[in-house]
């Protein structure tokens, strides 16, 4: 009865290998029993046997029933978090994608519809990309950590009340709009950084079209500080996540940045130590441009701007780092004064 | 009319599907293949499709539950189901609450609306 075998396959199939032997011979022998039951032994038709079939249903559900466990991708317990992971990559992306399309425009306006071309592109490409990558961590996530996470479920059986944490002062609770801002600007920066660094300096127009930049930064040392802006600013990013994950201001989010902030003095010391980072030649360029005359007073006060802003970069960064670190204690403090 | 049924009909699933489990162990102190235990359980007025027994009997074989052998000596090899030393204790006390269970609702039921 080839009907027989398609449906035994039809629902083995969908099961784990090492179970699918077993289970195929009993099957065979239920419907082979069914069909005993229904008619005289040897003469077993067409009829009697899709009537068998349709009272054993649906193989897919059949095979469902087995299993035991729905199958998915991205499991309930994941499914939040996925959507507004998925919301901020491809809020992200929109945005970069967009900002891009307005440089170039600034840039190159009689060539708009070139623009517009690689803005289609990019989007067909770039959203995708966004959606797919964000799903395929998640799905890994769900594929390794659902075991994981039934052992951390249990583990919570053991909850008391007084477990249930104070409800926060609303000076110390995570604004979700303010931590999805600042994932979407970090990433805004590091593709800024890390793609058009060129674009990265003063711009030069000549007869309303863009001519050519003067660098801010060193391009053939570039590589080199481009991995710690990177790091810097993903850090940024893993911070604004877990003010996302615990929802108001932490001792530990507090310390996280600490941490991370005096990581970044120290690379930033480093920089200044040897400020390689910054265009040998840009007061040469910016003379050679034509902007300003060697020996004028315009040139005495850009050269000692060029020379100190590296100095004083320094000093407001690490002014709004420790800024950063001040905030988060007195928002913790805050948010603990209602205990 | 229709709506009350389909209430009914969803509500009546779910107790099926809850009283299901201690249906099949109470026949199986003996060893039965699958479909000897549909038409045992047929028999005895209790309604189980066999697209829900198979998978339910080797689920409790992996709880440990049941036990099985296959006996391939009859006209088509049978897989054989059998109460595990752990399913008869689990049987024992699932008896005993349902009994409890039965009783207080039992309670419940003569006594509607606290009148």
């Amino acid at each position: 009865m080839e009907l027989i075998e398609r449906y035994i396959y039809a629902v083995t199939h969908r099961l784990p290998q090492s179970q699918r032997e077993d289970i195929a011979k009993e099957l065979r022998g239920l419907i082979e029993d069914m069909l005993e039951e229904r008619g005289q032994e040897g003469h077993v038709t067409e009829k009697q046997v899709e009537e068998v079939l349709l009272e054993l249903g649906e193989p897919r559900k059949l095979a469902e029933k087995y299993r035991g466990t729905k199958r998915y991708l991205i499991g309930p317990e994941l499914f939040d978090h996925y959507l507004m992971v998925l919301k901020i990559a491809l809020i992200s992306a929109g945005v970069v994608i967009g900002a891009t399309f307005i440089i170039q425009v600034t840039l190159d306006p009689p060539s708009i519809l070139d623009s517009f071309i690689s803005l289609i592109i990019s989007t067909v490409n770039g959203l995708p990309m966004a959606f797919g990558w964000t799903t395929l961590v998640f799905a890994v996530i769900q594929f390794v950590g659902t075991k994981q996470l039934n052992v951390n479920l249990q583990e919570k059986k053991s909850w008391k009340p007084s477990d249930l944490p104070v409800v926060p002062d609303p000076k110390g609770r995570v604004k979700r709009g303010d931590a999805i801002a600042g994932i979407v600007f970090y990433t805004i920066f590091i593709a800024i950084f890390g793609f058009s660094n060129e674009y990265f300096g003063v711009w030069f127009f000549e007869d309303g079209k863009f001519h050519h930049v003067i660098p801010f930064f060193n391009e053939d040392s570039y590589g080199y500080y481009f991995l710690f802006i990177v790091l810097m600013f993903g850090f940024g990013i893993i911070k604004e996540c877990l003010k996302l994950i615990y929802g108001r201001w932490t001792m530990k989010i507090v310390l996280f940045t600490t941490i991370v902030n005096i990581i970044s003095c120290i690379g930033l010391l480093f920089i200044i130590a040897e400020p390689a980072i910054w265009n040998p030649n840009f007061m040469n360029q910016l003379v050679e441009s034509g902007l300003v005359v060697a020996q004028s007073e315009a040139y005495d006060v850009i050269s000692f701007i060029w020379e100190k802003s590296t100095f004083w970069l320094f000093i407001l960064w690490v002014f709004g780092l420790v800024w950063d670190i001040v905030d988060g204690y007195i928002r913790v403090r805050r948010s603990k004064r209602s205990e | 009319m229709s709506d009350t049924n389909e209430h009914l009909d969803k509500l009546m699933q779910e107790l099926r599907r809850g009283t299901l489990t201690i249906g099949v162990l109470s026949q199986l102190h003996e060893p039965q293949y699958g479909y000897s235990l549909v038409a045992s359980l047929e028999e005895r007025n209790f309604q189980v499709e066999a697209g829900t027994l198979y998978p339910l009997l080797r689920r409790l074989e992996k709880q440990g539950l049941l036990e099985s052998k296959w006996d391939t000596n009859e006209t088509r090899p049978r897989k054989y189901y059998l109460l595990s030393e752990t399913g008869k204790e689990v049987f024992e006390q699932l008896v005993e609450e349902w009994k409890n269970m039965v009783g207080s609702l039992e309670n419940l039921l003569q006594n509607k609306g606290g009148s």
